[in-house]
């Protein structure tokens, strides 16, 4: 068994170098398909993390009746926290309120106006962030239905915005994805296949003094895992070089969005290892498959 | 004459001092020769049946018709016919390339039609095949070549090299191990071709117009390697359009027209001889 190993090891060395070639041709074909497919992967990922951002901006904002005691407003922040739907609940004081008003004439470079009133008018609120912008209903009617809560802004118009962009956004992404990935899958599979056609004389001797099956796929097995490995070392290489400065011209770009760049690295080194590797594995398997049935 | 063939055949030479006809030894690879040879005219187990073949391809045109063929061991036959007649699909059932339709093909004692798909390698390690084309890997040298053979078939490394030197030696291409067949001559080529097919000891020598591409000269030298491996106790069959040849041997001869074995005689000639 160790000697078949072996052997099935050697011979995909050889068999790569022996065909330098076509066996580089493959490989770059795979680096350009692997990067492709980890090019789209990252611009998903980035797509998606800013989505979710935009729809974890959506509150549902309750203005609280002045004087509500304490211990009501406790409650119905319980309430709130114990939704599946509900990220967080912020309460907002009256006092909070003023000063937030403030700051933002302040920041708009406009004259302070409360200082002419005689009372806060504004009022307390809960700022409630949800995890989907869609599910605000049943939280907005919470709200409505409690006698401290004076008014609920109306989010339904802008939540099913979000939502219907979102939803075009990630169904698109995802079947663009399927997409590069089903073309990255033929045009790998279709060069392993070139690769392993120009070998076809080797294996009809092969067959003709009675190798058997074993020892005919898995050389060719094994150079489609190192011709899949190489493409994605090769595609890592690159990617990892150009990682930095394109992350932070990202971080520049969007500079609210908090991706996480060590998951999505990590995330693309699995997906091109992965691919490259099974689908160099596949495509030999499937082309030699063509000669041993007969 | 259409004898049973195995009969009225000159006595042979019994070979290592054994010519009791019992099974013959396990060989190591490329140590042919060392088979035990019946006598003549004793009863020699057949290497090769066919019984009542006929082969119909998918498209209807039917390549043999209802063949009846027995190949006994340590026997020189030719197959002889036009193109077409139906030679090539004989050869490509007895590797099981193809399956035969209808009747039975037993090489060695298998039934090729019954034998599962993982023990097909072992059959036709038992079968020497020699093409016209050589079909050599140009990137390898003439020992590589004959190695590959036997590293392919999992053959033990240890035991690879000396079988590579003895069917060297039997076809004379020793000084020439090391070049890639581009280096050498047709005849050269072939005789590394029938190397290859020598090293796995096997049962039965099959030559696909093994002369087709070279030069008469060159022809009687590969014709008298295959007659000497024959007479090592190979049983050799032959595919060929030399009539020349063919008549001159006087050896076994089995016609094939339109699918059909017209004539099979010994010491008959290409051409129908009455």
């Amino acid at each position: 068994m160790l000697a078949f190993l072996g052997f099935s090891v050697q011979r995909a060395w050889q068999g790569f170098w022996r065909n330098a070639a076509m066996s580089l041709a493959a490989t770059a074909t795979m680096t350009l398909m692997l990067m492709l497919l980890a090019g789209f992967w990252v611009v998903q990922a980035g797509l998606l993390a800013g989505l979710d951002f935009a729809e974890q901006k959506v509150q549902v904002v309750a203005d609280l009746v002045d004087d509500t005691p304490q211990t009501a407003i406790s409650d119905l922040e319980r309430q709130l926290t114990a939704m599946p739907e509900v990220r967080t609940v912020d309460y907002v004081s009256k006092e909070e309120a003023l000063q937030r008003f403030r700051d933002s004439r302040a920041a708009q470079g406009q004259s302070d106006l409360t200082t002419f009133l005689a009372q806060n008018p504004l009022p307390a609120s809960l700022e409630v962030s949800l995890w989907r912008a869609s599910d605000y209903a049943p939280v907005a009617e919470l709200l409505r239905g409690d006698k401290n809560v004076k008014r609920v802004t109306n989010i339904a118009d802008l939540a099913a915005r979000i939502t219907t962009i979102s939803e075009f956004l990630r169904t698109g992404g995802v079947v663009l994805l399927g997409i590069v990935g089903a073309i990255v899958l033929f045009i790998i599979i279709n060069t392993i296949r070139l690769a392993v056609l120009g070998r076809a004389e080797e294996i009809e001797v092969m067959r003709l003094v009675g190798a058997s099956d074993a020892f005919i796929r898995w050389p060719f097995v094994f150079e489609g895992a190192l011709v899949g490995l190489l493409g994605a070392v090769l595609t890592l290489s690159v990617l990892g070089a150009a990682s930095d400065p394109l992350s932070r011209m990202m971080v520049d770009f969007f500079q609210i969005l908090p991706i996480r760049v060590g998951t999505i690295s990590r995330d693309v080194a699995v997906l091109v290892l992965g691919t490259g590797l099974g689908l160099g594995v596949l495509g030999a398997w499937v082309s030699v498959r063509t000669y041993l049935i007969r | 004459m259409t004898l049973a063939p195995f009969r009225n055949r000159r006595p042979s030479p019994p070979v290592d001092g054994a010519a009791d006809g019992t099974a013959p030894e396990k060989g190591r690879p490329g140590a042919f020769g060392r088979r035990p040879r019946a006598a003549a005219g004793e009863r020699r187990r057949p290497v090769l049946v066919l019984n009542n073949v006929t082969k119909t391809f998918p498209n209807g045109r039917s390549a043999l018709k209802e063949v009846d063929l027995v190949v006994p061991e340590g026997d020189f036959v030719f197959l002889v016919g036009q193109s077409g007649a139906g030679k090539s699909t004989l050869i490509k059932l007895l590797i099981r390339d193809e399956l035969a339709t209808e009747g039975q093909v037993i090489l060695d004692g298998d039934d090729l039609a019954r034998l599962p798909r993982r023990k097909v390698p072992n059959v036709r390690r038992k079968v020497g095949i020699v093409f016209q084309d050589f079909k050599l890997l140009p990137t390898k040298t003439v020992r590589e070549n004959i190695a590959f053979a036997l590293e392919v078939t999992g053959t033990p490394r240890r035991a690879i090299g000396p079988a590579v030197d003895r069917v060297l030696a039997l076809v004379g291409l020793t000084e020439q191990a090391a070049q890639y067949p581009s280096q050498l001559s047709g005849g050269e080529q072939q005789r590394t071709a029938i190397a290859r097919a020598l090293v796995h000891d096997p049962r039965i020598v099959i030559a696909d117009e093994p002369t087709g591409n070279l030069d008469p000269l060159i022809s009687w030298e590969i014709l008298q390697l295959l007659l000497r491996i024959n007479e090592l106790g190979v049983t050799v069959m032959m595919a060929t359009h030399d009539a020349d040849v063919v008549t001159a041997l006087r050896k076994r001869v089995v016609a094939l027209e339109e699918g059909r074995v017209i004539r099979d005689e010994v010491g008959g000639g290409y051409h129908r001889t009455t």
